[in-house]
């Protein structure tokens, strides 16, 4: 069923009563379990996260078999989709979406945490999904910050995320009410139904430096 | 055997302390537990809203767990045979006996659960081997799936995920057998429409309000019915041995010296003087075996120091242990009643 | 009551010290992120968070927890936790972090690898620190040089799994610790159990303190009992034996000429001593309340330690009193029971600072 999507003039509301630029509910927690090093708990809206952060720790017997000494930490990250995360059930583990999530959350911190401090160690973040509804990146994103800072990793800057996507212009609509604009409309933090249909991007970075480049791609 | 979790090695002299002090009697446990008692646990339910239900627990030592229960309406017969053929089906379907038919009783697969643990993959000895002892713990007495029957031809196939989200300090089967424990009974599934007929394809009302409880809660007042909807999921307890004394949710130290360890599977009983009804008991390689192996590698063993076990458990030891689980007032019923009043 | 469950606990807020910023969300609820630039010179808010400008006046030295950006002269904080000045240096103290091992730290460590002339020894540090096979007593006490038989003789002394508490004798470059046992309150670690909680830098764990080991005299005749805070927050309590683990206790004063005499084959002995139930029951009670100490996030130190010991049997006596209570459940500290002996203990220090 194809999202009536001239409803997004800038002026109107969305489907989930939300202005073109408000984000969803946030709901955070830290400190969520006891044995991991850090965690924390991250809601936006129906989307909700469990991360976990282990380390820095050397792994044992590990890293000598690769023969390279390394002079930096090694950011491990794994993304879990729990079967009952989705509207149907099903269970998904390693395919491609989750691989790249994977590495783009991997680089992005290796860039923004201090792993020079931490030579031939390794730091695992362990994301559970436990409940999707759009801006899956960017709510990975959000909760491995909080539980890096919880563990007390030190880093350059927070990284902060958010997708943001494009009406399509009003034009090429068929002149339906959205008015004869001809330019498209931006949307912020798009919830799953919006991303089904709509151009949007993953959108990273700190508060800083501004020098933090997050994982972004067209979907 | 099921292969435990890869336990830190202790030491010789920490182990001996251990199962000296765990074999006295009265036993002293290394955190002052009595025997039957449990760490305190932190529970909620009801926290996913894309499952039809869903709980997390966390032990005392940290480990944590979350289920999500989902079910989704399938074909009975013919369809649903075609799509469930998985390596198990031809043994659990041959108990059956009648098969195709889809009769009152329900079949073994239509609950599926699976496992997820942080660094472990899906074929993971363990972790299979987890997945199959609750499987079989939440089937054995057929409570659970008859109550997925919706008429001859349609039936719920319910999915039961659970998910560690913690390092497995522990051996996990407790903890993930009782977070599965609060799910079930947390789960909600939609209300048919009224008047369905026999074969009819069933509609569901799509007010969540409506929806079921898969296990529903007794009203004090009828006693009557209570037999039937009073029926709780199946637990599984894992019991350890030391000596001739027995310990219920051990620690990860304890477990480490342990001569027997066995998880005990039991059910509420339908009536409410009897014993509960044991279900499975399984014997599990307690992880000294593992480290006994060095000792034995031409590895000078001190005089005094400790050594475990060899041989197999006396049943005696072993039918004190059942006999505790499902005693009336023991610890099962303790457990039982302790995860109904949580919810 | 054996089996307890309870629905998590709220989280709890942060108590702030100094000036609240909650103020600070503009008037749609957002919450504003912005770096505190425009603030004073240096910043007052008593906990800083990564990427925060701590100060941009350039007379400040930055230490641990800190950064600066290539940009500015400004000093940025790379961890959250709180801001501490030791004359012109700056450091951030993080709430949580692993253990870092600090220059002559005492520390109890696990080994988990043996190698040739070294053993590798979990402190739960980033790194696995080293015990070089020269940094430790042998036995008989001679001292000699390490000798190829030493050498093939390593696993007698400590082999993986064992237990032992040292101090850190130097870091090196990469940060792992470099430790030996060569006093005889250092060694192997037999008569106890061991627990592990969050070491120094953790909220409630154990911290750096005047004394991390001592002897606790016991009631319900215990006899004495060793305990050993390692500030790596992995705690040893074991039955007293002969004073070698206790400071002072004639352990370090003995003379380099009778170190043979005392330095006996037991040294790194696997073997317990004879202890008995009593003992065993005290050691069960003293790692209660240190496990109620930490769930509760109070700091793990010989005050708190003996005030929790002292509130703990207090209560047991007032728990017999009220009958099942405490026969049922014994000494275990789980729970509300942990709760209120932790609250006890907090109160008498409290009265006891006036």
């Amino acid at each position: 069923m194809p999202l009536d999507t001239s409803t997004y003039h800038l002026s109107l509301l969305r489907l989930d009563g939300r202005r073109w630029n408000e984000l969803r509910r946030l709901h955070a927690q830290i400190s969520t379990q006891a044995s991991a090093d850090g965690s924390s708990y991250l809601e936006m809206g129906n989307t909700k996260i469990i991360c976990t952060v282990s380390g820095p720790a050397e792994i044992r017997g590990g890293g000598r078999r690769e023969g390279v000494e390394r002079d930096n930490a090694v950011v491990n990250v794994e993304v879990g989709v729990a079967g009952f995360s989705g509207m149907d059930r099903k269970r998904r583990r390693g395919d491609k979406r989750t691989t790249e999530m994977q590495n783009t959350i991997a680089s992005a911190f290796t860039s923004t945490l201090f792993t020079h401090l931490y030579p031939h160690s390794t730091i695992s973040i362990n994301l559970h999904i436990l409940s999707q509804d759009g801006s899956l990146l960017a709510v990975c994103l959000n909760a491995a910050t909080l539980a890096l800072i919880d563990a007390g990793v030190p880093m350059k800057d927070y990284i902060v995320a958010c997708t943001s996507g494009l009406t399509p212009p009003a034009s090429t609509l068929g002149g339906s009410r959205g008015g004869n604009s001809e330019t498209s409309d931006p949307l912020l933090d798009l919830n799953g139904m919006e991303e089904q249909e709509l151009p949007f991007l993953t959108g990273a970075g700190g508060t800083v430096g501004g020098d933090v480049g997050g994982g972004g791609g067209w979907v | 055997m099921a292969p435990t979790a890869q336990p830190t090695i202790l030491s010789p002299s920490e182990l001996s302390y251990l199962y000296t002090s765990l074999s006295l009697n009265p036993p002293i446990r290394p955190d002052a537990r009595s025997p039957t008692s449990f760490r305190p646990l932190v529970a909620e339910t009801d926290l996913l809203p894309t499952a039809n239900g869903s709980a997390r627990l966390c032990f005392a030592d940290g480990t944590e767990a979350i289920v999500g229960v989902k079910g989704e309406v399938e074909r009975t017969g013919g369809v649903g045979k075609q799509i469930g053929i998985r390596e198990d089906d031809v043994e659990m379907g041959g108990i059956e006996g009648e098969e195709g038919t889809g009769g009152a009783g329900g079949e073994d697969w239509w609950v599926e659960v699976t496992v997820d643990m942080p660094g472990q993959r899906d074929d993971d000895a363990m972790v299979v081997f987890l997945a199959q002892m609750i499987h079989e713990g939440l089937v054995a007495d057929g409570g659970l799936r008859a109550r997925l029957v919706i008429n001859r031809r349609w039936h719920w196939r319910l999915y039961i995920d659970i998910l560690l989200l913690s390092p497995p300090h522990t051996y996990p089967l407790p903890l993930l057998s009782l977070t599965a424990h609060l799910a079930l009974l947390s789960t909600c599934l939609p209300a048919p429409v009224a008047g369905l007929e026999k074969d009819d394809d069933p509609i569901f009302n799509d007010d969540w309000d409506a929806a079921i409880p898969l296990y529903p809660s007794t009203p004090p007042s009828s006693k009557a019915k209570a037999n039937l909807s009073a029926a709780r999921p199946p637990i599984t307890l894992l019991v350890i041995s030391v000596g001739d004394n027995i310990f219920f949710d051990p620690s990860h130290a304890e477990l480490a010296v342990a001569d027997a360890v066995v998880a005990v599977t039991v059910a509420s009983s339908p009536s409410s003087t009897d014993d509960l009804n044991l279900l499975a008991v399984r014997t599990i390689d307690p992880p000294s075996r593992l480290s006994s192996s060095a000792a034995e590698m031409g590895q000078a063993v001190e005089e005094g120091a400790w050594k475990p076990k060899k041989g197999g458990m006396s049943r005696t030891v072993l039918r004190k242990m059942v006999g505790m689980c499902v005693a009336r007032g023991g610890v099962g019923e303790e457990v039982l009643g302790g995860l109904e009043g949580f919810t | 009551m054996p089996f307890t469950i309870t629905a998590p606990a709220p989280p709890v807020p942060i108590a702030y010290n100094g000036p609240s910023d909650s103020d600070s969300a503009d008037s749609e609820g957002d919450i504003d992120m912005g770096p505190p630039s425009k603030r004073a010179r240096l910043s007052t808010k008593s906990i800083v968070t990564p990427g925060e400008i701590v100060t941009d006046d350039p007379q400040w030295m930055r230490g641990h927890g800190t950064y600066t950006s290539p940009l500015t002269s400004a000093i940025l904080s790379s961890v959250s936790g709180t801001l501490q000045k030791t004359n012109k240096l700056l450091s951030i103290a993080p709430l949580r972090a692993r253990y870092t091992p600090e220059i002559g730290d005492l520390v109890v460590g696990r080994i988990v690898e043996v190698q040739t002339k070294r053993w590798k020894v979990d402190l739960s540090a980033p790194l696995l620190a080293h015990l070089p096979l020269s940094a430790i007593n042998l036995p008989g006490g001679i001292l000699r040089k390490r000798t190829s038989t030493d050498e093939l003789a390593i696993r007698s002394f400590f082999s993986e799994g064992d237990l032992l508490v040292a101090e850190v004798q130097s870091m090196y470059q990469d940060g792992a610790a470099s430790l030996h046992t060569r006093s005889l309150k250092y060694g192997k670690l037999r008569n106890g159990v061991f627990l592990a909680v969050s070491g120094t830098g953790g909220g409630g764990g154990v911290v750096r303190a005047r004394r991390q080991v001592w002897t606790v005299l016991t009631g319900n005749g215990g006899g004495e009992v060793d305990m050993v805070l390692g500030v790596n927050g992995y705690i040893w309590i074991c039955k007293h034996s002969r004073g070698e683990l206790v400071e002072g206790k004639g352990g370090a004063q003995v003379s380099i000429m009778r170190i043979e005499d005392v330095v006996g084959e037991s040294m790194y002995s696997n073997r317990n001593d004879e202890i008995g139930p009593a003992t065993r029951r005290e050691i069960a009670r003293l790692s209660g309340v240190v496990r109620a100490l930490v769930e509760r996030g109070v700091r793990v130190d010989e005050e708190m330690v003996m005030r929790g010991y002292e509130a703990s049997l207090e209560g047991e006596e007032t728990d017999y009193e009220y009958g099942e209570a405490g026969g049922e459940n014994g000494e275990y500290l789980g729970g509300e029971r942990g709760k209120r002996v932790v609250e006890t203990a907090l109160a008498a220090v409290h009265a006891a600072r006036g």
